[in-house]
Parts: C-alpha cells; sequence; structure tokens
C-alpha cells in the first residue's frame, strides 16, 4: 500500500466503497427484522419497506419480494446489485485499500453468491454481513493514509443517514449518526457544502422531523460531476 | 521432495487464490466475465545449474533484442549488412514508424520481456515466442507462492527454493532506473482489462500507483498526476499496460479514449520513461523470431545459448521447398496472429484444405513461417486426485535496469485438455508455480 | 526561383462549448532544401499551452492544448516562402528510404490498383526502353495512366478513403490522386512518400507525390499530371496521409462541429 496521492476518481470510488458497503449492511439487518415480523403478521408489510426506502414496488408477493430484493441481479435495487457496486468500487482500489481489505469485499460476494442458490437465504447472508464488518475492522486496521481511511467512513456515515432518514426512524438514532458525520466530515479533506451541514444538524433537532428533507440535504451534500467524455474529430 | 504434501492443500490454497480475486477477464459473448486461474500444486521444479544455463541465455537473447530494435529505429545496420531482409521489418504490424528517430531513456526498450519457452523429451529447452509488447503473468506464481507457503511450511522449510517474491522489487528497480524524475505509474485500460487483477497486485506491491489514462495529463511538456483536490504531481514512468495503439490519440489510434493525448510527444523529447517503449512490436513478430539467433551473432558477436524451435521461412526458396516436402510434419503459423490463434498443424489438415493452404503460402510467403512439432516434455498436474501428464510451457521473465535480471521463478502454464499443445490461459489452461532451486 | 507569399486559415465552430481540446497541428511550411522561409507569423486562438516538436518524418508540429471551454479554434498561418524546385532534393537518410517502399495502411494493394497497374504495361512496352527505365520515368508513365483513369471530383471519397478504394471508384481528389500513385509506385518497387502542401491561388491544402531514384527525391502532382514547380510550397511529408494530418483534436464535449479552411498563395515582386 502506497502513501496515497489520490485522483478524484479514485476518492469518489472510495466514498462509494463506504456507502454501498453501509447500504448492504444495514438492508440486511432490517430486511432480516422485517422477515421475521412478516412470518407472524402475514401482511403485506414489504410494500411499506418499498415505500420507505423509495424504491418502486415490482414485487408480486411476499415470496418474490423475499428472492428478488435479496438476489436479482437485474433489479438495479436488490440488495445483490448494491453489493456488486460496493465491489466494482473496491476492485478498482487494491491499492489503496490493500489485498487484504479488498478480499472481505470479494468474500462477501461469494457469500451472497452462495445465498442465492441456498435454501436458507438469511442464514447465508450472515455470511455476507460478517465479511462486510471484517472489511471495515481491516480498512481500519490495515490501511496507512487516514484520509483514506476517512473517505470511506464519511461514505458510510452519509449512507447511514441517507438510509436512516427514508426509514423513518427515531430522532435519536439520527442525531447519533449526525454527530458521528460531523467527527468525520473534516478529516478526508473532500469539499462539501457547510451551509447544507449546518442545516442538516439543526433540522435533526426539530421534531417533528422533516424526513424528506434530510434525504435531498444528505444527498447534495458534496457536489459530484462526471466528466461526459467524447473523442473529437 | 514431499510433494504430496502439497497436494493435501490444494483445494485450500485455491480457495485463498479466490478470496484474493486473483482472476482474468474474459468477453463472452459480448459480456464481461471474471473467471479463476486454476492453479496446480505441482510446481515445475528447475535446478540450480540448469535455471543458470537458462538465465545466461535469457539475458543474451533479451539484450541482443534490444539491440536489434535501438537499430531498427536508429542506423538500421542489420538491414543494410543484409542479416534481416527490410520487408520483415517493414511489412511486419510492429514496426512503427512515429519511433523512427526516438531514443527512449537510457537507451532500454524491452525493460520487461516475457520468454515462452518449453522443454522437449530430450531434455532441451527451445524459445517458443518473445513478448516485448506487454507480457503478463508473474503476478500468479508470485501470489501462489505466498500462499502455497502459508500452507505447507514444511515443504519451503525442507527445500531451498529461491523466493520468488521479488519480483515487485526487481520491477521497481527497472521501473526506477528510467524514470525521468517524478512519480512512477501503472497505467490499465480499467478493469475490464483480461489482466486487471495483475495491474493492481503490481501496484499495490511495487508501491506504484495504478492509473487510468484520465488520471493523467500532459501539460508544459510533461505528464501530471491530477490529485483529487486538483495539485499536479509530476510522473517519471509510466508502467503501461495498454498497448501502442491506444496510448495516445495524437500519435497513434485517435480513436482511443484510455490513453493520454500528447504522451508520446513528451516521451520523445525524453521527459517521461514509458515501460516497455513503443514499437517494441517490431522485435517480437513471429517472422522476426527467425533471426533472432543471427541477431545474437550479430550484435554481440556470441553464438546463441538458447536454440529456437527448428524454424523454416518459406520467404527463402530454400525453406519454401523444404516446408512443401515436409508439410505433414510442421506446424504453421500466421506471424500477424497471437495467443494461440492463427497455428495450424500440417498433419491435421484435409486434403482440400492442404491444397488451399499451399496456394496462400505460395501467394504470401512472408506471412507465415513453419516450424518442426517439438515433442515436448509433459509435465504432471493433480486433477481430481490423480497426477495425470500435460502439455506446458514456461514464461521466463527478463527485466532490463542498469543490467538485465532474470527472475528466478516463471509462470508455468499447461494445458488441462490432453490432447491440446495450446497452454494460453485464454483458452482454458490452468498455471502452476516454477521453483528454482537454490541448492 | 520563386517568392511566394502564403496563408493557411483554418477555423473551427463548435456548436456547443468544447473543453481541454488537445491539438497537433502540421501546418507550417518545412524550411527545407529548395525552399526558405523567410517570414512566418502563426496565430492560434484561444490561447493554449504548448510547444513545438519534430516527427519521425522531420515536420516540425505544433501541439498544445485550450483547457477552457470555446465555440471556436482559429489557426492562422502567415509567410513568405522562396521556392526553388530546381534545387535537387537530396536523399540524406538512405537507410530511411524503406519504409516508404512497402505499402501503408491507405495504400494497400487490392484488385482494382492490381489491374490499373496492368494497364500501365511494361517500359519496354510504353517506350521501347529496352533497358527499362528509371524510377521517375516509371513513375511518370503510371502518373500519366493513372490521370488519365481518373475522374477529378469533390465529395465522393473521405479523409479515410484507401486507394484501392479510390481506385475502384475511380473519382476523388488530390488526396486519392496522390494515394494511387503511391500504390502503384510502391508495388514497383519505387520508394515514395506523400506530400501536403499548398499551391498557387485561392483555395484547400494540395497533396502530391515525391518519388525517390536513389540519389534524390522528385515531386510529381499527379492530380495535374506535372512535375511540381515554383509554384508549390511543402508543408509535411509522410507514407500517406494519415502521417500528415494537417489538425488533429481531442477534447471533451459534442463533437458537432463545422470546419472552414482557407489558403492563399501569391507571387510577390523581389522589389518590396
Amino acid at each position: 500500500m502506497s502513501m496515497a496521492i489520490l485522483s478524484a476518481e479514485h476518492s469518489d470510488q472510495l466514498h462509494w466503497l463506504g456507502r454501498y458497503s453501509e447500504r448492504v449492511y444495514t438492508t440486511i439487518n432490517v430486511f432480516a427484522n422485517q422477515f421475521d415480523s412478516m412470518l407472524d403478521l402475514k401482511t403485506e408489510e414489504y410494500v411499506d419497506f418499498c415505500k420507505r426506502q423509495d424504491i418502486p414496488n415490482i414485487y408480486q408477493s411476499k415470496e418474490d419480494f423475499v428472492k428478488r430484493y435479496c438476489f436479482d441481479e437485474t433489479d438495479p435495487n436488490s440488495i445483490y446489485s448494491n453489493l456488486m457496486r460496493a465491489y466494482d468500487n473496491a476492485i478498482v482500489l487494491r491499492e489503496e485499500i490493500g489485498s487484504e481489505s479488498l478480499a472481505y469485499i470479494q468474500l462477501a460476494v461469494y457469500g451472497m453468491n452462495k445465498a442465492k442458490v441456498s435454501d436458507a437465504p438469511l442464514i447465508q447472508l450472515q455470511s455476507v454481513v460478517d465479511n462486510i464488518v471484517a472489511f471495515w475492522g481491516m480498512a481500519d486496521d490495515d490501511i496507512d493514509s487516514e484520509c483514506v481511511r476517512n473517505m470511506i467512513k464519511l461514505g458510510k456515515r452519509v449512507e447511514r443517514i441517507d438510509l436512516y432518514a427514508r426509514m423513518h426512524m427515531p430522532p435519536k438514532e439520527l442525531k447519533r449518526e449526525m454527530k458521528r458525520l460531523n467527527l468525520r466530515i473534516n478529516g478526508a479533506g473532500l469539499k462539501y457544502n457547510q451551509v447544507k451541514l449546518a442545516h442538516l444538524n439543526y433540522m435533526v433537532e426539530v421534531e417533528p422531523i422533516d424526513y424528506d428533507q434530510i434525504v435531498g440535504e444528505i444527498e447534495s451534500l458534496f457536489d459530484v460531476e462526471p466528466d461526459q467524455m467524447v473523442a473529437g474529430f | 521432495m514431499r510433494t504430496e504434501e502439497l497436494y493435501r492443500y490444494s483445494d485450500a490454497v485455491n480457495e485463498l487464490l479466490a478470496r484474493y480475486g486473483v482472476k482474468f477477464g474474459i468477453y463472452k459473448n459480448g459480456t464481461f466475465k471474471e473467471q479463476l486461474f486454476p492453479f496446480d500444486m505441482i510446481p515445475r521444479v528447475i535446478g540450480k545449474d540448469e535455471f543458470a544455463y537458462l538465465e545466461k541465455g535469457l539475458k543474451q537473447r533479451v539484450m541482443a533484442l534490444n539491440e536489434f530494435i535501438k537499430d531498427i529505429y536508429g542506423d538500421k545496420k542489420i538491414i543494410r549488412d543484409g542479416v534481416v531482409p527490410e520487408e520483415f521489418v517493414y511489412m511486419g504490424s510492429g514496426y512503427l514508424t512515429q519511433c523512427e528517430g526516438v531514443m527512449p531513456p537510457k537507451g532500454v526498450y524491452a525493460h520487461i520481456a516475457g520468454i515462452d519457452l518449453v522443454q522437449g523429451k530430450d531434455g532441451e529447452w527451445y524459445i517458443l515466442e518473445d513478448n516485448l509488447r506487454i507480457p503478463s503473468g508473474a503476478s500468479y506464481p508470485m501470489i501462489a507462492r505466498d500462499l502455497c507457503r502459508k500452507s505447507s511450511p514444511a515443504t519451503f522449510e525442507e527445500n531451498a527454493i529461491e523466493d520468488n517474491r521479488n519480483y515487485a522489487k526487481l520491477l521497481r528497480q527497472t521501473m526506477d532506473y528510467v524514470n525521468t524524475g517524478g512519480h512512477t505509474v501503472i497505467l490499465s485500460p480499467g478493469r475490464y482489462n483480461a489482466a486487471y487483477f495483475e495491474h493492481s497486485y503490481l501496484a499495490e506491491q511495487t508501491g506504484a500507483h495504478l492509473v487510468t489514462g484520465n488520471e493523467l495529463v500532459v501539460e508544459n511538456d510533461n505528464l501530471y498526476f491530477v490529485d483529487y483536490s486538483g495539485k499536479k504531481e509530476r510522473v517519471g514512468a509510466v508502467y503501461r499496460r495498454i498497448s501502442d495503439e491506444y496510448l495516445d490519440p495524437m500519435n497513434f489510434n485517435p480513436e482511443s479514449v484510455i490513453g493520454i493525448p500528447h504522451i508520446y510527444d513528451i516521451y520523445r523529447k525524453g521527459n517521461v520513461a514509458l515501460l516497455n517503449a513503443p514499437g517494441n512490436g517490431v522485435a517480437d513478430d513471429k517472422g522476426i523470431y527467425y533471426f533472432v539467433p543471427k541477431m545474437i551473432q550479430y550484435y554481440l558477436g556470441e553464438e546463441a545459448i538458447l536454440h529456437n524451435a527448428p524454424t523454416y521461412l518459406p520467404y527463402y526458396e530454400k525453406d519454401m521447398q523444404y516446408v512443401l516436402e515436409h508439410f505433414d510434419n510442421l506446424v504453421l503459423k500466421d506471424v500477424a496472429e497471437a495467443g494461440g490463434y492463427g497455428v495450424v498443424f500440417g498433419s491435421g489438415m484435409t486434403k482440400e484444405e492442404k491444397e488451399n493452404f499451399i496456394a496462400m503460402l505460395k501467394a504470401e510467403p512472408r506471412r507465415f513461417i513453419a516450424q518442426e512439432v517439438i515433442d515436448f516434455l509433459d509435465i504432471n498436474i493433480y486433477d481430481n486426485g490423480q497426477v495425470v501428464p500435460r502439455k506446458a510451457d514456461l514464461r521466463a521473465f527478463v527485466l532490463m535496469g542498469e543490467e538485465p535480471m532474470v527472475w528466478k521463478s516463471g509462470l508455468t502454464r499447461f494445458s488441462r485438455n490432453p490432447d491440446s499443445f495450446i497452454v494460453n490461459s485464454s483458452q482454458g489452461g490452468g498455471f502452476k508455480d516454477t521453483w528454482v532451486m537454490s541448492e | 526561383m520563386r517568392r511566394l507569399s502564403y496563408q493557411y486559415y483554418m477555423q473551427l465552430s463548435f456548436l456547443h462549448p468544447v473543453e481541454r481540446h488537445h491539438f497537433t497541428l502540421r501546418c507550417l511550411p518545412m524550411a527545407d532544401v529548395g525552399q526558405k522561409i523567410e517570414e512566418q507569423t502563426l496565430q492560434i486562438t484561444p490561447s493554449y499551452v504548448g510547444g513545438y516538436e519534430t516527427d519521425s518524418f522531420g515536420n516540425q508540429f505544433v501541439y498544445g492544448i485550450v483547457r477552457d471551454a470555446h465555440t471556436h479554434f482559429v489557426v492562422d498561418v502567415k509567410g513568405v516562402a522562396c521556392v526553388d524546385h530546381s534545387i535537387p532534393i537530396p536523399v540524406t537518410e538512405l537507410h530511411r528510404i524503406g519504409m516508404f517502399r512497402y505499402p501503408s495502411k491507405l495504400t494497400k494493394t487490392g484488385a482494382a490498383l492490381k489491374s490499373l497497374l496492368q494497364k500501365c504495361g511494361t517500359c519496354v512496352e510504353m517506350q521501347g526502353a529496352e533497358d527499362g527505365c528509371n524510377a521517375l520515368e516509371r513513375a511518370c508513365m503510371l502518373m500519366d495512366v493513372l490521370y488519365h483513369n481518373f475522374q477529378y471530383e469533390p465529395g465522393v471519397t473521405g479523409v479515410n478513403t484507401t486507394a484501392e478504394e479510390a481506385c475502384e471508384l475511380g473519382r476523388g481528389v488530390c488526396q486519392d490522386y496522390a494515394h494511387i500513385l503511391l500504390a502503384l509506385c510502391r508495388m514497383e518497387w519505387i520508394p515514395c512518400r506523400y506530400v501536403v502542401g499548398m499551391m498557387m491561388g485561392e483555395g484547400a491544402s494540395h497533396a502530391w507525390v515525391e518519388v525517390c531514384d536513389g540519389k534524390e527525391w522528385i515531386a510529381l502532382d499527379p492530380t495535374h499530371n506535372r512535375l511540381v514547380d515554383d509554384n508549390y510550397i511543402r508543408i509535411s511529408y509522410g507514407r500517406d496521409a494519415q502521417d500528415c494530418t494537417i489538425n488533429q483534436g481531442y477534447f471533451y464535449g459534442s463533437a458537432e462541429q463545422t470546419q472552414e479552411i482557407r489558403v492563399v498563395v501569391e507571387e510577390m515582386s523581389y522589389d518590396r
């Protein structure tokens, strides 16, 4: 692992590695709880789940939801797709995060593929969660560059607030996550919108919480403009 | 030696290789797929003295090839002296006029050479092919060794084997030797390249930065890496894993979107080192291969230590005669093709195919070379609990720093199909570690 | 000998602004044997960073980058050249002739070219020259046959049209004439190169051919079926048009654009 000189592209990829790893972790946990209560209630609780997650309800039934939301590689909102996006970002960052950290994302992918064909997908999904957590631990322990570590963590924090707001988590939880974001945000050396950060800090203190506005503000905290490239002549 | 000990860990090591993402990419029906590169635990073992002989021969060969490239893009003495006919140079697809009169930093063209050899049943080694453009494969035995040592430490305790994990150090030395000042980067076409694992692994191991074209920019006659805050850092050496054609849209293929505009212009000025040098293809062409022993004689005044597989050039009337008379015993190769493609066996053709081929050969004699079919020495692989013989070759790596250095290992590729002679990984082969004994 | 004033003006207009515009321009008449550049100015707008370099054919070129967004890119070269084609262009680097003897990408041999070459007959048939003829005589014969078997017609071929394609079509512009003559000469083992330049009058850039007779380069204009004289100004050499691209660009943005080119060459009086 070299002391990073880091391109804009790689800094972006570190951020999204943090975000997607968090998204996989949290959505598996939330899904597991949901699945558990669905067993007893036998309601169409997943309809509400989709609404909160801001994803289209394209599912036919509870069973269809379980299968496709978890494992459908053609569904861009599935946990599977989100894990693949985490992988896509990680694979190009071997030099920054190191082979040891990268291996856990790879193992999470293998775990996901096993879960997909398993009779007990929930049990197998545990290995995905385990490997994501191991990835975070290894990244924390093994990556020399503080800036690189912070970029991943910052992505993770941003994603968690985003998800919690979408899921209308209690204000206490959001306040806690905002506090953790504030601690991290200057460590990565990334440019962010300070007015928006102040506004977010204000919004989590005001009840009732305007969850939709929080989602909007956190999503635009960093402005990233991807290049549109056309070769001329 | 207790290689049996190694078999026991075969699955464990392959699992670890999967864990670390040791894969190569292939395109199947237009979509990109990553495939594990099957690893066989039984190493190829080369004795100390035998490797010393190979080492000497490989250094000699790469030095002559480097001189040849320098000469071709410079004074062309070897053409003027009638040793190599000029059409083999100018008609070859690897010759680039853009390289005429351009001298790379420290005169090094072939920084990283991958030389493919096979061992015949008679024990003799033969050179199959020189790869002077972007030879890949060193990362696989490197990481495999690391994992084998973990799984069976006793094997490595009991046997005196040269450690091959120093490849990163040799590569770093090679890059630093020609660096013109600034950072060292490895330029990859991106993660959808077949050898992306290797690009990223070598970056991690050498401490060079892995980049894609859009992270580098040419300004004021220098090459810069632009960091995320917009700060520019000068780059002095680029180990590029993209082909000449795509390197610079302003000097080569204008359609390339993975290159760096103007990088070749500042290379020409001597402001950045490119490893390997553009234009090297002129020397690793299948047609030029025939002339390598003559080059060694011409530039170094020495007899070639390592032999080519017996090769005939139908371009020469005498050789054409021989090829026509012994057609069934020969393998014919199209000089423009690579990776195991464009290879046909005389004995495998129907009467009609043979007639067509001979007509083509007569019309374009320069396009083909013919070689005696070498009786390969099979080497054992461990396949589903059984030890079976398979065809295998060896890619040796020669790195040109201040002095040529031969990596004391190599990539041994084998064919998984018992009837196949083709060991190329893009055609479904596997790989082995190569042990060079130190005692 | 003639004193010629020249101007090469090119304007690219982009429909939408482009940025990070890299360019390489081979648009400067060369200072060479028989062609003295007395004065020259080059203006490129908008402002750019870059420099000068010489390529493997000895052509000087300008390259650089315009970083900021722009909708126009203008190149304006003006100068005075003293041209004397009676001074032979010696072959200084004999060892570099080889690359001009073999087909390049745009001058590859094909059926149409082979059949055109057959129409050219042999030296014996054409001139009764028992011992054959020299490279220049032979090239002139090839040029003459080409001229009478090819129609000048703009707009039917493009910058990437090969000699074979143009030959099959039977029509084209100066680039195609030059490519076909190059292909014919190379089939006969005569080393020859592509030349981009300007010609007396007003219009666009022009292209012709130089053949090597072993000692010197002799310039032929196949579009007009004549030897090049003091009305021509040389800009660059190469194996074919691809080596001599006047303006090459690479930029970020939409590629929709129009190009305007104006070339003016006029004779100047000796007393200024």
